[in-house]
């Protein structure tokens, strides 16, 4: 299904980013269960770290590196605040970057740890090491989950929100908007403020939406059209798909009310 | 999260579950190469038994909510050529894996009669049985298909 709604040129990003994370994922589950099953072999506790510092920490950098790349063809950063800051992707920083704090100190306690061995000291900060890999993995199954599912975008088959504000019956102006890979076609550009009835027709062979103004309409499928009532005061507003990457492609605009 | 997005998101939560469990596999089965005595084959066994649980939980998981999701996307077929691009891999992945699982099979099973018979000390039989040429290959096929599945679900030639 991403690949169904992904523009080209971003599949090699993607590839990288679910490699490194899986293997991190991996790594980290190996580099728990080393520690904790290795009943006081030093052989058993020196692979947890090992797999930590050279399995788990290179997946680590490609996942994130990875990201940066996919966030940057997607142009997130030149999108505004609300679609940038979207909850799902935040979860995804949230657990990169902060992991990512996280497997450092994961790191250093290990290696202190590892060097204790060597003397003959306990394995506690190993232990220590096992339960911030097992807490890391589950960070990321969180992330997976997050990033998958995208919690907050809409869904195929929802149904389109109206605007508050936006009561039945009161004059509205109506716009056609045509969605096609990757760009927009509106009847008008200009408007008069008040209610505006957009009616998105999607003649592209992609899922895409419409957003505008803090309000996106459902997800519709090609060949399908949808309706997303929303109330415009005077003002330049930008208009875009919420579908990942399809905004940077170009589905993207402005729209004057006056 | 609609239904389908659920279904989407445990897919590929099976599938980090199975790559996962697979990279845990790969770093025992590479330790496993260096181990002489009964004693640390058996070490490296109780990690073993973990990647294979993530695995069983992962193979089933991804073949049966990967079907289920082509059949509620409306655009997504399971008769479309990248899936069954895909079920042929899995399937040959599956093979693989099996087969593999008995060879691996073997050294625990030698370690457990030196155990029992008392010999602690390295044993170049063991060590042989670790160092399996067989079953190397079939777990680097089996990664290899896993690998192609994932650059075809991402890249979906034909789709």
């Amino acid at each position: 299904m991403l690949a169904a709604i992904r523009p080209a040129g971003q599949d090699l990003p993607v590839l990288l980013h679910i490699v490194g994370a899986t293997l991190a994922f991996g790594a980290l589950l190996a580099s728990a269960s080393f520690i904790a099953l290795a009943r006081g072999q030093v052989r058993l506790l020196r692979l947890g770290y090992f797999s930590l510092l050279f399995v788990a920490l290179p997946g680590w950098i490609l996942m994130r590196v990875a990201g940066e790349w996919i966030y940057r063809k997607q142009g997130w950063s030149g999108l505004p605040n609300e679609f940038k800051h979207a909850a799902w992707l935040r979860i995804g920083f949230i657990v990169a970057d902060g992991g990512g704090i996280l497997f450092l100190v994961a790191l250093v306690l290990g290696g202190i740890g590892v060097y204790r061995l060597r003397s003959g000291k306990s394995a506690q900060l190993l232990k220590l090491t096992m339960v911030i890999a097992l807490a890391l993995a589950l960070a990321y199954v969180v992330a997976v989950w997050a990033m998958t599912g995208k919690p907050g975008q809409p869904s195929l088959g929802a149904s389109a929100p109206t605007a508050p504000g936006a009561p039945a019956g009161n004059t509205a102006t109506t716009v056609a908007v045509t969605a096609n890979e990757f760009k927009f076609e509106l009847s008008k550009t200009t408007l008069p403020h008040g209610n505006v009835i957009f009616t998105i027709v999607n003649k592209g062979k992609l899922a895409h939406d419409f957003s505008i103004n803090g309000k996106t309409s459902s997800l519709v499928s090609p060949g399908k059209s949808t309706k997303l009532t929303v109330a415009l005061k005077a003002g330049t507003f930008v208009y875009l798909c919420t579908v990942p990457g399809h905004a940077g492609a170009g589905m993207k605009g402005d729209l004057t009310v006056n | 999260m609609s239904f389908q997005d659920w279904i989407f998101a445990l897919h590929l939560l099976t599938a980090a579950t199975l790559v996962g469990g697979l990279v845990m596999s790969w770093i025992v089965l590479v330790a496993q190469r260096s181990a002489d005595t009964a004693d640390a084959t058996l070490s490296l066994n109780r990690v073993a038994i973990v990647a294979t649980g993530a695995v069983a939980v992962g193979l089933p998981g991804t073949i049966g909510l990967g079907i289920w999701l082509a059949i509620l996307r409306p655009q997504l077929h399971p008769w479309h050529g990248w899936a069954i691009g895909a079920i042929v891999l899995w399937s040959i992945a599956t093979a693989a894996l099996l087969r593999s699982r008995v060879e691996y099979a073997k050294p625990i099973k030698k370690a457990k009669v030196l155990l029992e018979s008392g010999e602690t000390g390295p044993s170049a039989e063991l060590t042989a049985l670790n160092r399996t040429s067989t079953g190397l290959l079939l777990r680097a096929l089996a990664s290899a298909a896993i690998v192609l599945i994932v650059v075809d679900m991402i890249y979906k030639p034909g789709a």
